[in-house]
């Protein structure tokens, strides 16, 4: 006999069930705290002790606030707006730009490189390893930095920028076409350099 | 960081759960979101009412003063609406922009807009409304009771009175408050600023002198013939239009009358001018002069033949 295909309960309705029992909040932190505890690293978050006191921030801000969740947004969009606030006031208390390795490996390298379709207009003069990236990254400007990133390394549509930057559609675009000439740029300027 | 926050290996999960229990945190209240919400909307619908009522004011002014009697006081049109224009409207529209942009960019979905569609959209509604509201009088209204109820305001009325009561410059405002049963020369004319004046309307025309009649508030040009006694001589009479039922078309034609009475003055000018060369020698009697042929609007209208004939 068929057993009826139980799917997991999506992020929405997790919001809805923790609202009745606060015990489902944990499946929501579980989803994501290994992609948020990335995302933050990616925004200069790095020391590991750092990481957790924001990422705890994060969560409590997102518990407090589950009834003000727009549900016309995916989850994933508010709580990554959310944590994005989180990282920016935590380097702006703490007076640090963000430094070290924005992107992690070769892998992530790869997948911003094949990104074709967004990469069309930004010529790259070398084939560019990890650690030119996340020099070339640190070099442009934040408003640029932060698309990019969400674009090409946690693989956000532009609809979902929009809704995590708080910005129209429209500007992540224009955001995302100056970042990349500004990043082309710097990456071309560090091969010069090396 | 709170001190609470953990510097060791145990779990996020747990932490937080620990940290929820112990800081009792609770998830806010729906209301307070609605609220907020709200709140912003309601100052966006506020922001956009008083842009409208600003456009509905400053609409009032400038189709107003497109007939106004600028000649009469001014050097030209532009010197004119230079003293007009309602700065504090323009102002307020300004600013109501401003805070309609701020607020619809403050609403839940409201940063999904690029600027200028919400810069567009508000001025659309403000310049919308403001026109229904001029078109149902509101722009006079609102303008004429903030005028009434408050002395630093200077509404368009007070800036009219303002503009016109000025009789060294040949200009008053008010009513006559006496004339004889038989044909006269002279009338008393008290003015807005209480004083009463005795008016030679020699050079009035019949319209003139029925209007003076209706004991109406009234325009005067002419010249002040002798300021200490209050003796003045007038040259045209016209109604008070500062009123909310006054039509564009009554303001048209008020504003014709104008032309041609100052062009009937700038004739007589020329005429007299021609006769007195004419006659010089061989007149016993000199024509009687025009004291309307050199008021200052007849100086500074240039006079067309399609008025003065």
């Amino acid at each position: 006999m068929e057993q009826p295909l139980h799917l997991p309960p999506s992020d929405e309705e997790l919001v809805k069930m923790t609202l009745q029992d606060k015990s489902h909040f944990g499946v929501l932190v579980d989803r994501y705290q290994a992609k948020l505890a990335r995302y933050i690293a990616r925004l200069g978050v790095r020391d590991p002790e750092d990481q957790m006191d924001v990422l705890q921030d994060i969560f409590l801000k997102t518990y407090r606030n589950l009834n003000g969740f727009d549900t016309s947004l995916h989850f994933s969009s508010w709580i990554y707006r959310i944590a994005h606030n989180e990282a920016i006031s935590w380097y702006r208390k703490k007076n640090v730009r963000p430094e070290g390795h924005l992107i992690g490996d070769s892998e992530e390298i790869i997948g911003f490189l094949s990104a074709k379709d967004e990469s069309a207009d930004a010529q790259f003069d070398k084939t560019v390893n990890a650690k030119e990236v996340n020099e070339a990254l640190l070099k442009i400007d934040e408003k640029y930095r932060e698309v990019i990133i969400l674009r090409f390394f946690e693989h956000k549509d532009y609809d979902e920028i929009s809704d995590i930057l708080k910005i129209p559609v429209g500007s992540v675009g224009t955001l995302l076409h100056r970042g990349k000439k500004q990043l082309a740029d710097a990456l071309n300027q560090e091969a010069i350099r090396i | 960081m709170n001190n609470n926050q953990t510097k060791n290996t145990k779990p996020l999960k747990e932490t937080l759960f620990e940290r929820i229990e112990s800081e009792r945190v609770c998830p806010k209240s729906r209301l307070i979101f609605q609220s907020k919400e709200c709140f912003v909307w309601f100052f966006w619908f506020l922001s956009v009412v008083i842009g409208a009522l600003a456009v509905a004011v400053s609409l009032f002014v400038v189709i107003h003063h497109q007939f106004a009697f600028y000649e009469a006081t001014h050097n030209n049109f532009f010197t004119f609406m230079l003293d007009v224009l309602p700065y504090l409207w323009i102002l307020m529209f300004l600013i109501m922009v401003y805070v309609a942009i701020y607020n619809l960019k403050h609403t839940a979905h409201g940063y999904r807009y690029p600027v200028w569609v919400i810069l567009s959209s508000s001025l659309v509604l403000s310049f919308a409304g403001g026109s229904a509201l001029q078109l149902f009088g509101f722009g006079y209204t609102v303008d004429k009771i903030l005028g009434d109820h408050m002395d630093m305001y200077v509404s368009q009325e007070k800036l009219e009175k303002k503009m016109w009561q000025d009789p060294d410059d040949g200009r008053l405002v008010g009513k006559q408050v006496f004339s004889t049963l038989a044909p006269t020369s002279t009338i008393v004319f008290e003015d807005v600023a209480g004083r009463r004046w005795r008016m030679d309307v020699s050079e009035l025309p019949v319209r003139d002198l029925e209007l003076l009649a209706t004991n109406k508030t009234v325009k005067l040009i002419g010249k002040s013939v002798n300021e200490k006694v209050h003796i003045f001589h007038a040259c045209g009479a016209f109604p008070w239009m500062m009123e909310k039922d006054v039509t564009l078309a009554q303001m048209n034609e008020e504003r014709r009358v104008f032309v041609q009475r100052v062009s009937e003055h700038a004739k007589k000018a020329k005429e007299q001018l021609f006769m007195t060369g004419e006659r010089s020698f061989d007149s016993a009697v000199l024509p009687r002069q025009s004291v309307c042929a050199t008021i200052a609007p007849v100086r500074k209208m240039p006079v067309g033949d399609e008025f003065g004939g």
